[in-house]
């Protein structure tokens, strides 16, 4: 199945740029040199934000062998100022990097967009080292349900005042099991294996040893997901170096490459509405986008494993069926058989997911590509096709996503 | 002694609060439209190349401009969610029962509204309870909630 055929079968909406638009960009490989972190706690009490990033970065650049303030070219930090509840919170952005007086770039959303954005600067050849920064911090944020309220659109939705902001995914969710059939004991299902697998992450505070009878006893949350299939908050920050391959050549012998990134918003929270319930249409254009750069046709034969959006535990499902590892509707087969276990045929979240490490706002999309660099760094020899998609989704009320193909060859 | 005992009591935090609250949003030509409409018990969409889109917006999906035109019903629920705790987990007085409902004149979209119904189903008909005209501001909440039609 090529991906055109994939995404235009689906989805009409979605339009699929010629091949050799991007193929004319195809020019220098960029590789991850470099990853640091810091926190994956629910509360980082000791540390402030600008400390947790400073730590994460000293990692990174200790890995690396880079100094900043030579060997960097520019460095992009992902922020939001409400996150932080600070105005202009991307004039903090540069110390904690090393970053005073060098280029230095914010992009407003996930860390994996900030990949992306890296991956292009590098690619434009204006740059040949450059630092990706997100970091969040939730439990400085004693009020998180305004900030999530005063996301909804003010006209239409935020008005009604729903008890929860981030209801919508329960709007997704129910859809998703009528067209597909997954059912609830499925959405347990990935639950209770990502909380386990979580148990052997050193970023996994939420991980632990729960049964799928566990989470289905758990009070309701937002039907049809019980407390145990919803992502709670964790402060961290994640600091990855990037090189051309001629710097990576320098800097590593082993560099883990970043082949493709993709991202896409579908209608934005101002028309909300216009939704396609059940769906994910920007985890798929940001999928056809990263394949089309990364050369993979068929994601589940070309990829040995994938770490992809489990915030809601009906979400991991989903987006297995829009990155194309699964076909429609058969994600809770694969996963009935087993197919997703470590090991298996296609491993997916061994990490935990973000059911076990949790939900480090902007940081999270950053935080699931340093699980899959980790891995293919130390573990590559463990798959036949030692690359890996990493996908994310901004979270509600957002439509937003991002996708990455990493490759350790 | 360069190394200090440390206990969390000792952690001292900076208290803060932003200007949230004070807002007003203008809402626009095809909002204004709908607004007006929400005081006469009515509901606006608009008609797009590939079809009609509620609630309006002015511009399409696709960029082109929208046509206003009004939508009657029958309502439809879309797809649907019971909330049950606050994003704390504390549990709500009530769960809540909101939904995507859906015109059957429209082809996409709907209103985002809460459902008073002993149960709730995909494709069940709905419609809305309005408030009373004197009561009605302009805003989504001129309709109260939607019911079993």
């Amino acid at each position: 199945m090529g991906v055109h055929t994939y995404v235009a079968a689906a989805h009409p909406n979605i339009v699929v740029a010629p091949p050799t638009s991007v193929g004319r960009i195809l020019m220098r490989r960029v590789a991850i040199v470099g990853a640091g972190w810091a926190g994956f706690r629910p509360q980082v009490p000791e540390l402030s934000f600008r400390e947790l990033v400073y730590e994460a970065a000293s990692r990174a650049y200790e890995e690396a062998g880079v100094d900043p303030r030579s060997d960097v070219d520019a460095f992009v930090s992902c922020q939001e100022d409400y996150w932080e509840g600070i105005a202009i919170a991307d004039e903090f952005a540069p110390e904690p990097l090393g970053a005073v007086l060098r280029p230095t770039y914010t992009v407003a959303g996930d860390g994996l967009q900030g990949l992306a954005q890296a991956f292009m600067m590098i690619r434009s050849g204006a740059f040949d080292v450059v630092v990706v920064e997100a970091h969040a911090k939730p439990s400085d944020i004693v009020t998180l349900d305004g900030i999530y309220e005063l996301a909804l659109d003010p006209l239409h939705v935020r008005p009604l005042r729903p008890g929860n902001p981030l209801f919508t995914a329960g709007l997704d969710a129910v859809a998703y099991m009528a067209r597909t059939g997954a059912s609830r004991l499925h959405l347990a299902m990935v639950a209770a294996a990502n909380k386990r697998m979580g148990l052997s992450n050193p970023r996994a505070p939420h991980a632990a040893r729960v049964t799928v009878d566990d989470v289905l006893e758990s009070p309701t949350y937002i039907y049809p997901m019980s407390q145990l299939e919803v992502a709670p908050f964790t402060d961290a920050a994640v600091v990855m170096v990037l090189a051309s391959d001629e710097a990576a050549r320098r800097l590593t012998d082993a560099p883990v490459w970043l082949d493709g990134v993709g991202w896409a918003t579908e209608v934005g929270t101002g028309a909300v509405e216009f939704h396609e319930w059940g769906r994910m249409p920007s985890i798929r254009a940001a999928a056809l986008m990263a394949y089309q750069m990364a050369g993979v046709d068929s994601p589940a034969s070309q990829t040995g494993f994938a770490e992809v959006e489990d915030r809601f535990s009906f979400m991991e499902l989903l987006a297995l069926e829009e990155l194309g590892v699964a076909g429609e509707g058969e994600a809770a087969a694969m996963l009935e058989r087993g197919d997703l276990a470590p090991g298996a045929f296609y491993p997916v979240n061994q990490s935990g997911g973000s059911l076990s490490v949790g939900v480090p706002l902007e940081a999270t999309g950053l935080w699931r590509a340093l699980e899959a660099y980790l891995e293919l760094r130390d573990n590559s020899g463990a798959y036949d096709q030692p690359r890996a998609v990493v996908a994310s989704w901004r979270g509600p009320p957002t439509y937003t996503s991002a996708v990455a193909v990493l490759s350790a060859v | 002694m360069a190394w200090k005992r440390w206990r969390i009591e000792e952690v001292i935090h900076y208290p803060g609060s932003q200007e949230v609250e004070k807002y007003v949003y203008t809402p626009g030509i095809h909002g204004l439209e709908l607004a007006k409409a929400l005081r006469e018990g009515r509901v606006l969409g608009m008609k797009c190349p590939d079809g009609v889109y509620v609630p309006p917006k002015t511009y399409c999906p696709d960029g082109s401009p929208g046509e206003l035109v009004e939508v009657r019903g029958p309502w439809r629920v879309v797809t649907y969610t019971l909330v049950h705790q606050d994003i704390y987990g504390n549990p709500l007085p009530e769960p809540e029962a909101l939904a995507l409902i859906r015109p059957d004149d429209a082809d996409y979209g709907g209103l985002i509204h809460r459902v008073r119904a002993e149960s709730i189903y995909i494709g069940m008909e709905v419609k809305p309870r309005w408030k009373p005209p004197k009561q009605r501001s302009g805003q989504i909440t001129d309709i109260e909630y939607f019911e079993p039609a």
